[in-house]
């Protein structure tokens, strides 16, 4: 009895928020009909398409347009670059970042406080501002058209990001461990490694995440400093396939370059919605 | 004793790396970018030793400069009338999903959606499946209900410019929702529960309780709305693709890269004008978020 009173009152709470219901889940449909379209898209022939028959699958499914899009569309290359970038720079953030949030979040020293305001400074810091010189410096170098060169930009470019959101996970740990390791004798290098990063880990692995996405999707570092298509990102390639696609006037291997695209991230998002989404308000939130 | 000592290495050990990369990433490109702003510089590569000190030149250059001008005005309407759309939906979808309403999870995670896919793949399937003239969902929805807006493209004219910005706008709104949404959920129930004892309205609740208590998340959202209009590059670019640029939608991070990278013909090359359109963009940045700290003024409160 009780119990169906409070799910009568939860049905009428509901009830009242009917239009709000209404409101978001259009939005959301909306969202997810285009994803939908697009992936149906991506396995019609170009003509069902232009004829607007893309749901009706009237010559079956066409596979073959992710083949087209993965050899001919050179999606193959851009994806492996970006595999490449997004995981090293990844990789190459944290162990740069980690150890300067945990040495911040822990220690006072002079300097300590002008580190931190200088990283928040920097993660508001348009792109314009800093690729002259950086371009300058590759350049000068000899180091253009190298991955390398992209790999350590996006190294640099995460290093403030990382370090500011793994401050506060470091700051939420027990200084108990530390202590403990001390008195057994262990460096304070080696307790970092072995005890502190590892007790870290949900913060590494969100940050971790932000990191390879956002590698993932950036466009205009990779448009300056790939100099060739066998450098570039899946960006600005799906950029150069579309170009394409105004004199081929193939719509199915564009769709399936796309779908191969946004791909992984979804893949991650999807899996891992919970983690990103409370990363992105816990850390994400600056100053 | 050597405890301390073991310390202060580590220290040093474990900052040198970030430290250096910032400097070479941030500190160092920034400083050059505001030098490299008073002087004629042909090339972006160029020494430093064949730079012409030329004073404010490029800058009054600029405020001259008739694309210049456009795109700023551009920059100004995005930031806006898409701010305007953005916070304002924002804000909605905020105050429904945390007033109790079912499926939240779901709602928040498929709202955010396009904030994890790539631009370029997120405004291709803008432009095809949405705003195609021949088979877009804009062209079939008028044409359903037999209105002639079925013939417009989507896609040329000064629509462009509005389409534009509702792609853009579409794909912000998750990131504002979940930072509305936390600073929400950070005030505690009970100021509501009281508020509502005393006869108070849901509305009523919202401008005396909610906003009020926002102002800092508020203030916030602001300053990252700027930075991201201030970066509004790639959108543009895909907009106005085959061509690499175009009036309708250009922005100064644009024009910036069409006088320093750009293949198009320009015959007064200068680099240098690209960092003063770059230190005008950082001044922006700093003068919105001085601006909004002066303005609004915040609620000390402490939860």
């Amino acid at each position: 009895m009780r119990r169906n009173k409070s799910s009568h009152l939860e049905l009428k709470k509901q009830m009242r928020l009917l239009p709000g219901h209404i409101v978001v889940g259009l939005w959301c449909l909306f969202t997810i009909g285009m994803l939908a379209w697009i992936a149906a898209a991506s396995l019609s022939t170009s003509p069902e398409i232009m004829r607007g028959k893309t749901l009706q699958f009237e010559t079956g499914l066409h596979f073959e347009n992710y083949v087209k899009a993965w050899t001919a569309n050179n999606i193959s290359v851009f994806f492996m670059n970006s595999l490449l970038y997004a995981s090293t720079a990844m990789v190459g953030s944290l162990l740069v970042s980690a150890p300067a949030a945990y040495v911040l979040a822990r220690f006072v020293f002079k300097g300590n406080s002008t580190i931190r305001s200088s990283f928040v400074m920097a993660m508001s810091l348009p792109q314009i501002m800093i690729v002259l010189p950086l371009f300058f410096l590759t350049t000068k170098m000899g180091l253009t058209g190298s991955k390398f060169v992209l790999i350590l930009i996006y190294i640099g470019m995460q290093v403030p990001y990382t370090t500011i959101f793994l401050i506060s996970f470091f700051n939420n740990l027990s200084r108990g461990y530390e202590e403990a390791a001390a008195i057994d004798g262990c460096p304070p290098m080696k307790t970092f490694w072995t005890i502190m990063m590892p007790l870290a880990q949900p913060g590494i692995v969100t940050v971790g995440i932000f990191n390879f996405m956002s590698i993932w999707n950036e466009y205009f570092l990779s448009l300056i400093f790939a100099a060739s298509e066998k450098n570039m990102s899946v960006g600005p390639g799906l950029k150069s396939v579309l170009t394409a696609m105004q004199y081929t006037g193939d719509w199915g291997g564009l769709f399936a370059a796309v779908v191969i695209v946004f791909t992984p991230t979804l893949l991650l998002f999807i899996c891992l919605s919970k983690t990103i989404i409370n990363g992105i308000t816990a850390g994400g939130v600056k100053g | 004793m050597k405890q301390n000592k073991q310390i202060k290495q580590m220290i040093f050990c474990f900052l040198t790396p970030a430290v250096l990369f910032f400097l070479l990433v941030f500190l160092y490109p920034v400083v050059r970018t505001i030098a490299m702003s008073f002087f004629y510089v042909e090339g972006v590569s160029d020494a430093t030793s064949t730079w012409q000190f030329i004073g404010l030149e490029n800058y009054t250059t600029l405020m001259k400069t008739a694309i210049f001008r456009e795109s700023i005005k551009n920059m100004l309407k995005i930031w806006l009338w898409g701010g305007l759309i953005t916070m304002s939906i924002s804000m909605l979808f905020a105050v429904i999903l945390t007033s109790g309403a079912k499926f939240k999870e779901f709602y928040k995670a498929v709202i955010y959606i396009p904030n994890i896919i790539n631009a370029v793949a997120i405004s291709t399937m803008w432009m095809t499946a949405i705003f195609n003239k021949r088979f877009g969902f804009l062209h079939n929805f008028f044409a359903f209900f037999g209105s002639n807006l079925a013939t417009t493209d989507y896609m040329s004219g000064s629509i462009k410019f509005w389409t534009l910005l509702v792609a853009f706008c579409f794909g912000s709104v998750g990131y504002y929702m979940l930072i509305l949404m936390s600073g929400i959920e950070r005030i505690p129930a009970d100021i509501y529960e009281a508020a509502t004892i005393d006869g108070a309205s849901k509305p009523a609740q919202f401008r005396r309780i909610t906003l009020p208590l926002l102002t800092s998340v508020i203030k916030n959202c602001i300053v990252f709305w700027t930075v991201g209009v201030v970066g509004f590059f790639v959108w543009s670019q895909m907009w106005s693709a085959p061509l690499s640029s175009e009036l309708t939608t250009i922005t100064p991070f644009v024009y910036m890269y069409n006088i320093t990278f750009g293949t198009t013909g320009n015959a007064d090359r200068n680099a240098a004008m690209g960092a003063a359109v770059g230190v005008l963009m950082a001044i922006t940045v700093l003068f919105v978020f001085f601006a909004v700290n002066r303005l609004i003024k915040d609620e000390d409160v402490e939860f």
